[in-house]
């Protein structure tokens, strides 16, 4: 018997055998299970959700800036990147959002993530409300090695993609019909509290992470 | 490097040798206050929370009842995404499909982010004896990896070393950096791993990786950090392994969040970690990065001889570490003291169930049975009654140390005589009460050296139970 094989059969002695158990899975796989409570700071709705998900998101040391339409993105980005002292040059994937810009002084290449990375621009999917969160999506549009090896990661997002909570966000993942390699959920910058217990920002990932929230 | 063998067999002399361990003690007071007050600010800030406690314990309730069919749907998503699944029974038979997958990758250097299977299955030494270089990039797994230790807390792997030794740790290891270097300011020292770490990303040909849940629905992997280690590891090289074990699959998207919803709130405090990657299959045809294979192993390893058990509720446990932030025993100790992979009361637990009561049989008696554990537990484990449950097993096994066996027959002759039970009790409690009254509790009690000289013993109400029942 397979290592497969055997481990199922285990399993399968244990669960006994019980009438309909095909159904009771069917049902859940197919979202007809128990629904969980819906935790209060997950309904939030209109200009409250974006409060909310500018609190939060600073609550977990991100920084987040409002601007009012997709073409102040790259004055937004030079004046960020002249106050952190960075050069004007970023990396990002190829998002339809970034390229048909005119980026002025800052350059902007695009491709992978490299070993040194002072400044890397993704945009994010969605944002969920509830915890200040990004919900990221790989791919050539934003490869994923930008969301980790940039020093100071930017991110753009534009309000109508921040959701309530996980409820409203997995139903309109699921609607969106997107198949990335991997969903990475964000919520503020890298940290390791490893060394003598204190809790630094910056250990793999980014320093620093910055919310272009944008309309 | 060497295996790490269990030692849980010799938990009393360990216990003796941590408490005598004055850098140990001293990193564990710095600790103790952290966790517990992080997770009690977390709870209370959201309401739902002990409701989604209930929840989360019952999805996984609903899982391990048909654990057969959510693997096979699993496995199919897996294999539809061009992923492989590898099903492993024992640690050996996961230790050799690692090997064999990074042989046939043409691999010498395996980067690993942070997985507790790893440390189960010894995969560290094993690949190091066949020629594959393994590099923990966990900050935390990094230190102790140097040091040659294996971990003392489940997600706080190095939290027994001091600053000073990471100091020394760090000059000995990083000696292509000028001796002279200033290093006493943390983020320097944070600073320094990262750009050693950072290289070693580039130069792996294997990423090995753990998962905190597999989902049915979909066939993703999913790895909860902070650091980003585990997700640079899995990113940049060629090969991606998630090593994970049978009961960390849940059914769908919606039934991830509700354990996230409790995992870091119980674990560090946070409302959500910084890194939560749902991960599926190799990179696409047009993906710039990612890995161009994706491999699942699936251990076993004792699980499927709890199903069906007492022990089965222990397989709901998602590893947030909350039992032993809350547990006297673990405080005063440490993880080392118990001698294996798992420390504090889930170790506790876990412990004689996957290597045998003959190893672990030890650790069930490191309970003061206070309940705190369960009490904070996200996932609703009854703790004591299965540490309990070992105790029995242990004692019929007769296997427990000589003095348990007559402490036990000693309580089992009052026992029996309930009448000389309640007066000998009642004596003990009043006697015990008027030494402690006003202190509230003792910091030594003759016989009771080896309970008081790391933690105080409470002082009884002046009546026993028995007593306090009979006036009600
Ligand atoms: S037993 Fe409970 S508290 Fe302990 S690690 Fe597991 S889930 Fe967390």
């Amino acid at each position: 018997m397979s290592a497969r094989e055997a481990i199922l059969a285990r399993v399968r002695k244990a669960a006994g055998g019980a009438e309909g158990r095909e159904a009771a899975v069917a049902a859940r796989l197919a979202g007809n299970g128990p629904h969980a409570p819906r935790p209060a700071q997950a309904r939030s709705e209109g200009a409250a959700r974006l409060e909310l998900f500018e609190a939060k998101a600073r609550a977990a040391d991100a920084t987040v800036a409002r601007i009012a339409t997709v073409a102040d993105l790259p004055a937004a980005l030079a004046a960020e990147l002249r106050a952190r002292n960075l050069p004007a040059t970023v990396r990002t994937g190829a998002d339809p959002l970034f390229v048909g810009l005119d980026w002025g002084a800052v350059e902007r290449t695009e491709g992978v993530g490299r070993l040194e990375e002072p400044a890397t621009l993704s945009r994010a999917e969605f944002g969920l409300a509830e915890t200040g969160t990004l919900a990221l999506a790989s791919g050539p549009m934003n490869p994923v090695t930008l969301t980790f090896l940039g020093e100071t990661h930017f991110v753009a997002l534009p309000t109508a993609d921040v959701m309530a909570g996980f409820e409203d966000f997995w139903a309109a993942w699921r609607a969106r019909g997107l198949d990335p390699r991997t969903l990475n959920f964000v919520t503020g910058p890298s940290r390791s509290a490893d060394i003598g217990q204190t809790l630094q920002l910056g250990a793999h990932g980014p320093v620093a992470l910055h919310i272009f929230l944008i309309g | 490097m060497t295996a790490h063998q269990p030692t849980s067999r010799q938990f009393k002399k360990n216990v003796t040798a941590a408490l005598a361990n004055e850098n140990l003690q001293r990193a564990m007071r710095s600790t103790q206050s952290g966790f517990v007050g992080k997770r009690a600010k977390a709870r209370d800030a959201l309401p739902e929370f002990d409701s989604l406690r209930d929840a989360a314990r019952d999805l996984k309730n609903h899982t391990l009842a048909h654990l057969d069919l959510y693997l096979e749907r699993y496995e199919t998503e897996v294999k539809a995404s061009g992923g492989h699944v590898h099903w492993a029974e024992t640690a050996g038979d996961a230790r050799r499909i690692v090997l064999d997958i990074c042989r046939a990758a043409g691999a010498k250097t395996v980067n690993k982010g942070k997985t507790m299977i790893s440390e189960e299955i010894g995969l560290n030494a094993h690949l190091e004896e066949n020629g594959v270089r393994a590099v923990e990039t966990d900050l935390g797994e990094y230190i102790i990896q140097l040091r040659g230790e294996a971990p003392s807390h489940i997600i706080a792997p190095a939290v027994h070393v001091t600053v000073p030794e990471v100091d020394a740790l760090f000059r000995k290891t990083h000696a292509h950096l000028p001796a002279d270097r200033d290093l006493s300011e943390l983020p320097t020292m944070l600073a320094e791993a990262r750009a050693v770490l950072r290289q070693k990303y580039f130069e792996a040909d294997v990423g090995v990786t753990g998962a905190n849940m597999l989902i049915a629905e979909t066939g993703q992997s999913v790895i909860v950090t902070n650091e980003g280690n585990g997700d640079l590891s899995q990113s940049l090289p060629r090969v991606h392994i998630v090593l994970a074990s049978i009961e960390k699959i849940v059914p769908t998207l919606e039934d991830a969040a509700t354990v996230l919803r409790v995992l870091a709130r119980s674990a560090t405090g946070q409302e959500m970690s910084v890194y939560t990657t749902f991960s599926r299959g190799p990179r696409r045809a047009e993906d710039p990065d990612g890995p161009e294979e994706y491999h699942v192993v699936l251990l076993d390893n004792g699980r499927t001889g709890m199903l069906g058990t007492e022990f089965q509720d222990m397989l709901r446990c998602i590893r947030c570490g909350a039992c032993m932030n809350h547990c006297p025993v673990y405080q005063a100790v440490g993880g080392h003291a118990y001698g294996w992979v798992y420390p504090g009361p889930m170790g506790a637990v876990l412990t004689p169930s996957l290597i045998g009561v003959e190893e672990g049989g030890q650790l069930p008696n490191a309970s003061t049975f206070c309940g705190r554990c369960e009490s904070v537990c996200p996932m609703r484990i009854p703790l004591p009654k299965m540490m309990r449950h070992w105790r029995e097993r242990e004692f019929e096994k007769h296997l427990a140390p000589a003095a348990s066996r007559y402490g036990l027959r000693f309580w089992g002759f009052f026992a029996a005589r309930p009448a000389l039970y309640r007066r000998a009790t009642g004596l003990a409690a009043r006697a015990l009460a008027a030494l402690g009254r006003g202190r509230g509790r003792f910091a030594a009690l003759p016989l009771a050296g080896g309970w008081t000289r790391s933690r105080d013993f409470p002082t009884p109400a002046p009546k026993t139970f028995m007593q306090q029942w009979k006036e009600r």
